[in-house]
């Protein structure tokens, strides 16, 4: 009965987490004009400067450059920095070639991803500067689209809408749906205030918000979380604009996978340990309140029912071979109307299911303008969940020891 | 959607208290039909439950309107063998459902095993009197947590009967409150030493698996030969 309440318990955390963000989001389209920023045409460009921060992306380096030059932006009010944070590949040679293109490259000694970022801080004037990482893709209209934000002068920070680049294999495919999912979320914590991460992948700041915040910090390896935090912490907006395309290489492996994420959780562990001052704080609004403390029960959550996953699959299987061993016979199914499962976690599970498909959809709409979900949605739904608690507990094990985590 | 949005940091508790009234609802919708469905297994076992028993009460019937004529008429299986297995298992599964009346479900229990009583007494006349070949085994068993062995036992006369249709299994659950279940534990010296197995008013104490009970019971062979060519010559 212990165990049936905390399921209870967590699903309706779960469902009313997804409730609120759809209630909330029902709520801002019905009024958006009240909040979305006029654009302004005639209003005067900004300066911007995209930094591309490399370590050992000879590979994906010209393919990042291609799409960066296909901006629709004034060349004149774009700059582009590559910083070869001490590669030991092709890196810097595959760079140089493009400073025929007006690139700058700036070359250091490795220091890990935020060094590269604060060199190029340093080194531009532009009043808006980017980050693009070099396994990232950027839809031509992105930088108009986000740029257009600041016309707001209140906003410090817009995040864009991710996508996985040219999915393959199945694993990337889930993540597609993954993506879908965060490109809803990032767009309704931002309608809330809330954003809490800054992704690598064609976050754009205000130069100036992050000169007065000091710049980038290592935070953990996930120096784009600490910022955002940081600039939450000092009452900066962040926007979304979910249209502002870019694409991301996503892992194509498990193990790829795996290493990626627990970074990712064990950056936001340690992070939200930094800033947990914010918890259950009203001066941080729906963040303090709602976000954070969400973020952090959903990790014990997703632990809890894969361990009782784990426990009732065993038992339920351990049976079966004990029940064959002892009598002979595998008991054979009922379809039997009557054993039809209708107990109310069943229906509640279906419900907290079909609500993290309408968030898939929308999310697929507000970035793509696609109503249906991506392919991968079922196997994201089926899956997801069973492969999430493998980083999350190897993420807090790490985080509790302070272990620290590579890049790659 | 082009335009980004860009809201205020302020908790919207407005927000806050519609989301928690309409996932509230939602528990209360699932609860509800949750509940909604088990009242109507309850009330289809109750069904089952009352045709049973008027089954009984006209196999009495019909045993003594033919008691002085010939046994043919009566049929062995006219009664429990066809509904009284899955009804078990319908029990069984109610059980083991957390939103099920429990009173409900205790009355069902004791009605389940008076009919039971009813159909063996009745079972056991017809088999004396028309010279059957029945075998009846009795099963008690205990689900207060008391009787490790008592799973694998109810596996065991599961897979005992689907193996021999004819064979009668009644099980009885040795705590129920039930007066007439416990003259049967009475008379039949029954201890509470579970699982236990009345077979051909034998008591069997522990665990017996099919191999122990067949043994016991060679005639089980002959029952199920039995069983085939009456279903031959019925055509």
């Amino acid at each position: 009965m212990f165990g049936d309440g905390v399921v209870y318990t967590l699903l309706f955390i779960s469902l009313y987490f997804e409730v609120f963000l759809l209630v909330t989001f029902l709520e801002k389209r019905a009024g958006r004009t009240a909040t979305v920023p006029v654009k302004n045409p005639s209003s005067k460009l900004p300066s911007v400067c995209i930094v591309v921060p490399c370590f050992n992306e000879e590979n994906t380096l010209a393919l990042t450059m291609q799409s960066i030059f296909a901006l629709r932006y004034p060349r004149d009010l774009l700059e582009t920095i590559i910083v070869d944070d001490g590669s030991t590949d092709g890196t810097l040679a595959v760079a140089k070639k493009f400073e025929r293109n007006g690139v700058r490259v700036l070359q250091k000694e490795n220091g890990g991803k935020f060094t590269a970022l604060n060199l190029a801080l340093e080194n531009s004037d532009a009043e808006i500067i980017g980050c693009l990482d070099a396994d990232s893709t950027v839809g031509e209209n992105a930088l108009r689209r986000a740029v257009a934000v600041f016309e707001n002068p209140d906003i410090a920070a817009v995040t864009p809408g991710v996508h996985v680049r040219k999915p393959k294999t199945a694993l990337q495919h889930i993540q597609n749906a993954e993506y879908a999912l965060s490109v809803f979320n990032r767009f309704m914590f931002a309608a809330l205030g809330s954003v809490f991460i800054t992704p690598g992948a064609f976050s754009i700041y205000r130069a100036k918000t992050i000169r007065d915040l000091g710049g980038w910090r290592h935070g953990h390896s996930t120096e784009d979380m600490e910022l955002a935090l940081r600039m939450q912490e000092n009452g900066h907006k962040i926007a979304n604009a979910p249209t502002a395309a870019v694409f991301t290489a996503a892992p194509r492996t498990i193990a790829g996978l795996f290493h990626q994420r627990v970074r990712w959780t064990y950056g936001f562990l340690r992070n939200l340990s930094d800033y947990k001052f914010m918890f259950a704080n009203r001066a941080y609004g729906n963040l303090g309140l709602f976000i954070l403390p969400f973020a952090l029960i959903s990790i014990g959550t997703g632990i809890y029912f894969f361990m009782r996953v784990l426990w009732y699959g065993f038992e339920n299987i351990y049976d079966l071979i004990a029940r064959i061993e002892i009598t002979g016979i595998a008991p054979h199914p009922s379809f039997d109307l009557f054993y039809f499962n209708t107990s109310a976690m069943l229906m509640i599970s279906i419900v907290t299911i079909a609500l993290v498909l309408a968030l898939i959809s929308a999310g697929s709409w507000l970035g793509t303008g696609r109503r249906m979900p991506p392919v991968g949605t079922p196997l994201f739904i089926l899956l997801y969940g069973l492969l999430v608690p493998l980083w999350i507990s190897t993420a807090l094990f790490r985080a509790v020891f302070k272990t620290g985590v590579r890049w790659r | 959607m082009n335009s980004p949005i860009i809201g205020a940091r302020a908790a919207q508790f407005k927000n806050y208290g519609i989301a928690f009234v309409i996932t509230a609802a939602i528990f209360a919708t699932a609860l509800y039909a949750s509940n909604y469905f088990n009242d109507r297994r309850i009330a289809e076992i109750r069904t089952t439950q009352d045709n049973i028993s008027i089954d009984i009460l006209s196999l009495e019937t019909q045993f003594e309107l033919l008691a002085e004529h010939s046994c043919k008429d009566i049929s062995e299986n006219s009664v429990l063998s066809k509904e009284i297995r899955p009804l078990a298992d319908r029990l069984s599964y109610l059980e083991n459902q957390t939103s099920v009346d429990e009173e409900e479900l205790l009355r069902l229990k004791r009605y389940y095993s008076l009919l039971q009583i009813k159909d063996l007494l009745l079972m056991k006349k017809v088999a004396s009197k028309c010279k059957l070949k029945s075998v009846f085994i009795l099963y008690f068993y205990s689900n207060e947590g008391d009787c490790k062995d008592c799973e694998n036992q109810g596996y065991v006369l599961t897979a005992l009967s689907e193996k021999y249709p004819q064979l009668r299994i009644y099980s009885f659950d040795y705590n129920l409150d039930l007066s007439a279940l416990q003259t049967l534990l009475s008379i039949s010296d029954v201890e509470n030493k579970l699982p236990a197995l009345s077979i051909n008013d034998k008591i069997y104490y522990g665990f017996k698996g099919v191999d122990d009970i067949e043994k016991i019971l060679p005639q089980l062979a002959t029952l199920d030969k039995t069983a085939t060519s009456t279903k031959s010559s019925s055509r």
